[in-house]
């Protein structure tokens, strides 16, 4: 929308203001404040004001929200390529993780979205996703056996953990805390920030870093507004971008050092166990979904040599 | 003046002019959106936005409480179980001065508490007692009015569609859980206050008394409501032990009444098609209401409404008592023209994080909301529990609001006390650990 | 009866029926769901999916029927006052209201939104089903209301006594 002499890029996200993703999206708008010399102004909606992380996506294909950021999960079921991403145990280490996500694979995967008018311009670290549970600890794969996990409603991830032996059920975030809490669900996963911010830290016992997934976080563009930048503003937007994604890289470290923190000091144990075990037991999603999406497999291999 | 300005000027004289020419409210609400979101965002990307909200807007899984609480309200109602309450009801309370309408009001409260809805217990009770009280001597417009505001006890004690509906528009904040439990004390306080009225009136008018029943007739008539009384314990108890989410209750609910209305042998299976499709009408006009309410929730959100309202509160009133009170005051005015789903899904984003800043807990915000709504729907102009309740009983809504006005200036009372004291709504979540 | 009211009654069925069967398919798939994760000790995944979205066919399918009714809630504050000839005068103004309603946004506003969703291919989480048809249910309906608001102005027009 162009009012007077300046144009405003409208972003809506669904994390609070607190969380290292939310911080590393204000230094986008200082950044790209600064740069344009204020004729790109951003205006944030945190705390999913505009909508659900799908809703938010679509709303940028309609062309009334210029940007979001959301969960490479959930972009999955918008541009097909973002599932590699979910894929257990895809990267060795978060160096392995960086390097393939800000060189040419990462990037040729941000671009694929412009087919479907979504235009990637950066990765967020989101950590890696780990289990926690209220009655029973985690400590081999086998301790998974019958419990109930939350998880996203995202194919991949149920699989993931119906093959470590649990069972997978999906269920609305908001209804969670109360179904740990009451037991309808024996554990949930998620990343050590979002363990504390969602308060599920409080009902939990355990929390076993195997760390499953590095699923990142993603900031997308509308095409439809991408396009009626000029090429200096798509420059701006694009370094902007970057710039707050080396930002939210150390944002992300202190938070999840302190979310550690706060969650051994709550009382809750937590458990290292031996990945391994863990990665050895989720093999066969990924066969599973080489074998059903071929063209993915090529994708795949390209990561792991990375 | 800024293009906000204008939009909102647009969004509420539309509105209002709208409301007034008996343009449905769910069109009064999606039209006026419209209008104010064109001025902002260019054609068809605004429509279609509008469209997209519309959708999403009722994306929910636990929404569908609403269709199957207003479900189990109606194979109730169908099936035999309000005659069962009244008539516990009755052997319980019937023996005091004035004893009908104890009756009435503990009725209300029982059939408001079982089903989730106050319009399906103002009609089941409301078209039973009415004319069983005027044989003893009660004007039909004062039946009503104990009718309809004893019904809004149900919104209050679980299970309640509209607390269903506010944990929705916390954001997560509030779990259901925690505001079912938290709903008992201050419904069941609004029920004594009610009856503490009629206790006054009674007595000051001389009601008859009614025969006072044996410890025995008691025993008969629990028996005959206990299974109907049982569906409480399973859908609530189910909820707080853990044995299912409030969604899943609210089916259990179904089934639990149909099998019963099935026992009882007032309801046969071929019923159920024709109940299914009156729950189905009476899902929709609510359900339809979120849609639209949720398209000019966004808008409110999309234009900074509720960031600027939450400023001018915080820094013009910096007394926390002041607050309290001018968002109770704002939230009457909103409930006399609007109905309770599209207030608490546009005014819970607004006014929530201004009360959270001050301490208070989402859990007392949603049971202070609700009552205070509770309010808004026995009030005209846009008074739906008014106008069931007014025709169920027969008579003139303008009759009715005379006679009710003392009723409201105790739910009045009873709401500055739930507002001002968290205690009452948060010591059952507390010993409950919710 | 004449044949626009045949075919009005005609549809008035059909909407009531897909009310019906879809409440009961509601009922039975949560129910499903419940039992399943007690008894059968596994989560089916489509469950929650197909529940979301039958509740907002049933809806929205609702709104239309409610509609052919005139059963939407609205104050008739102002409204009862009327004298009879100003209340038909209302109704119509009321029923153009809702046609452009339901042109606008529903139809021109719904069918971008399937548009969009379908060329662009999205999927839904569990049941990979097009999102599109999910939101189809919108321009649908927008159609129904609006043949339903035409049919009850002319209705008005043509008979002096109906407001
Ligand atoms: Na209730
Ligand atoms: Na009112």
């Amino acid at each position: 929308k162009k009012t007077n002499n300046y144009k405003v890029l409208y972003l809506g996200h669904t994390l609070p203001q607190t969380h290292p993703v939310h911080k590393g999206i204000l230094e986008f708008k200082k950044s790209l404040e600064k740069k344009s010399n204020g004729t790109l102004k951003v205006k944030i909606f945190p705390d999913g004001q505009l909508g659900s992380e799908r809703e938010t996506l679509e709303l940028l294909q309609i062309g009334s929200v210029a940007a979001t950021k959301v969960s490479a999960a959930i972009l999955s079921n918008f541009v097909p390529e973002y599932n590699v991403l979910g894929i257990p145990y895809l990267f060795r280490n978060k160096v392995h993780q960086f390097s393939v996500l800000e060189g040419a694979i990462g990037k040729s995967i941000l671009e694929k979205g412009s087919k479907f008018w979504l235009r990637g311009l950066c990765y967020y670290d989101a950590g890696s996703r780990s289990f926690y549970t209220s009655k029973k600890a985690i400590r081999t794969p086998e301790d998974l056996n019958g419990l109930k996990i939350r998880v996203q409603n995202n194919q991949m991830a149920i699989n993931m953990v119906n093959s470590m032996g649990g069972a997978a059920t999906p269920l609305a975030y908001g209804e969670l805390y109360a179904a740990i809490q009451q037991g309808v669900v024996d554990g949930a996963e998620n990343n050590p920030p979002s363990f504390v911010s969602s308060n599920h830290y409080e009902i939990s016992k355990y929390y076993t870093l195997d760390e499953h997934s590095s699923v990142p976080d993603v900031l997308l563009i509308g095409t439809k507004y991408w396009n009626k930048l000029s090429k200096q503003e798509r420059i701006w937007v694009q370094e902007a971008a970057d710039e707050s994604a080396q930002a939210e890289k150390i944002f992300w470290k202190e938070s999840v050092d302190q979310s550690l923190k706060t969650i051994k000091d709550w009382g809750v144990e937590v458990i290292i166990p031996e990945k391994s075990l863990f990665a050895e037991k989720s093999k066969n999603v990924v066969i599973n979904f080489v074998k059903k999406f071929p063209e993915m497999g090529k994708l795949v291999k390209e990561i792991k040599n990375n | 003046m800024s293009i906000e300005i204008i939009s909102i000027i647009v969004l509420f004289v539309s509105f209002f002019v709208l409301l007034l020419i008996k343009v449905p409210v769910a069109y009064s609400i999606g039209i006026s959106t419209t209008l104010s979101l064109l001025l902002n965002i260019d054609k068809l990307p605004g429509l279609t936005t509008i469209a997209q909200r519309m959708t999403t807007g009722i994306d929910s899984f636990a929404l569908l409480a609403i269709p199957f609480f207003v479900l189990a309200g109606e194979i109730m109602k169908q099936g035999g179980i309000a005659n069962r309450l009244i008539n516990f009801a009755k052997s319980l309370v019937a023996s005091l001065p004035g004893g009908l309408a104890y009756v009435n009001v503990l009725a209300s409260m029982l059939f408001g508490a079982i089903s989730g809805s106050a319009v399906a217990a103002a009609s089941a009770i409301g078209s039973i007692m009415t004319d069983r009280m005027e044989k003893e001597g009660y004007p039909r417009a004062l039946s009503a009015s104990i009718n309809i505001t004893s019904s809004t006890t149900g919104l209050l004690i679980p299970p309640s569609n509209i607390l269903i509906v506010y944990a929705l528009a916390s954001g997560g904040t509030a779990s259901v859980a925690a505001l079912f439990i938290a709903g008992y004390l201050p419904g069941i306080l609004l029920g004594f206050a009610i009856m503490g009225y009629i206790a006054f009136i009674a007595i000051s008018k001389g009601y008859a008394r009614g025969k006072r029943s044996t410890l025995l007739e008691v025993w008969i008539y629990f028996r005959k409501a206990f299974f109907s009384l049982l569906l409480l314990v399973v859908v609530v108890g189910g909820i707080v032990a853990g044995v299912f989410t409030a969604t899943e209750a609210s089916v259990i609910a179904v089934l639990y009444a149909a099998i019963l209305s099935l026992i009882y042998g007032d309801m046969k299976m071929k019923d159920f098609p024709k109940i299914l499709l009156i729950s189905g009408k009476t899902t929709s006009v609510v359900m339809f209401l979120i849609c639209t309410s949720m398209a000019m929730s966004w808008l409110f959100s999309f234009e900074g409404i509720p960031e600027m309202i939450s400023t001018f509160l915080l820094e013009s009133l910096n007394n926390k008592f002041a607050i309290f009170l001018a968002i109770n005051i704002i939230l009457l005015i909103v409930g006399t023209f609007m109905d309770m789903t599209p207030a608490v899904l546009i005014f819970t984003p607004i006014f929530l994080p201004v009360v959270t800043t001050l301490g208070m807990d989402p859990v007392h915000f949603g049971i202070v909301i609700v009552l205070n709504l509770c309010i808004g729907i026995c009030t005209p102009p846009v008074g739906t529990l008014l106008f069931v309740g007014s025709g169920v009983a027969n008579v003139s809504v303008t009759k009715v609001i005379r006679s009710l006005l003392p009723f409201l200036a105790i739910m009045l009372g009873v709401l500055m006390l739930i507002s001002f004291i968290p205690e009452i709504s948060m010591f059952l979540p507390r010993i409950f650990g919710l | 009866m004449n044949k626009y009211e045949v075919t009005f009654n005609k549809v008035n069925k059909i909407l009531e029926w897909f009310i019906i069967i879809i409440f009961g398919l509601l009922v039975l798939d949560v129910l499903f769901q419940v039992f399943s994760r007690y008894l059968l000790g596994t989560s089916f995944t489509w469950t929650e999916e197909f529940a979301r979205f039958s509740l907002i066919w049933m809806t929205i399918i609702g709104a239309a029927y409610l509609n052919a009714k005139r059963e939407h809630l609205s104050m008739d504050f102002l409204y009862q006052k009327l004298s009879l000839t100003n209340k038909r005068k209302a109704s119509i103004v009321i029923e153009i209201f809702i046609f452009l309603f339901a042109l606008i946004v529903m139809v021109i506003g719904g069918i971008n939104l399937v548009y969009t969703t379908l060329h662009l291919d999205q999927l839904s989480g569990t049941l990979r089903i097009p999102l599109g048809y999910v939101y189809a249910v919108l321009p649908f309906s927008g159609f129904l209301i609006i043949s339903f608001s035409v049919y009850h102005i002319s209705k008005i027009y043509s008979n002096k006594n109906i407001c």
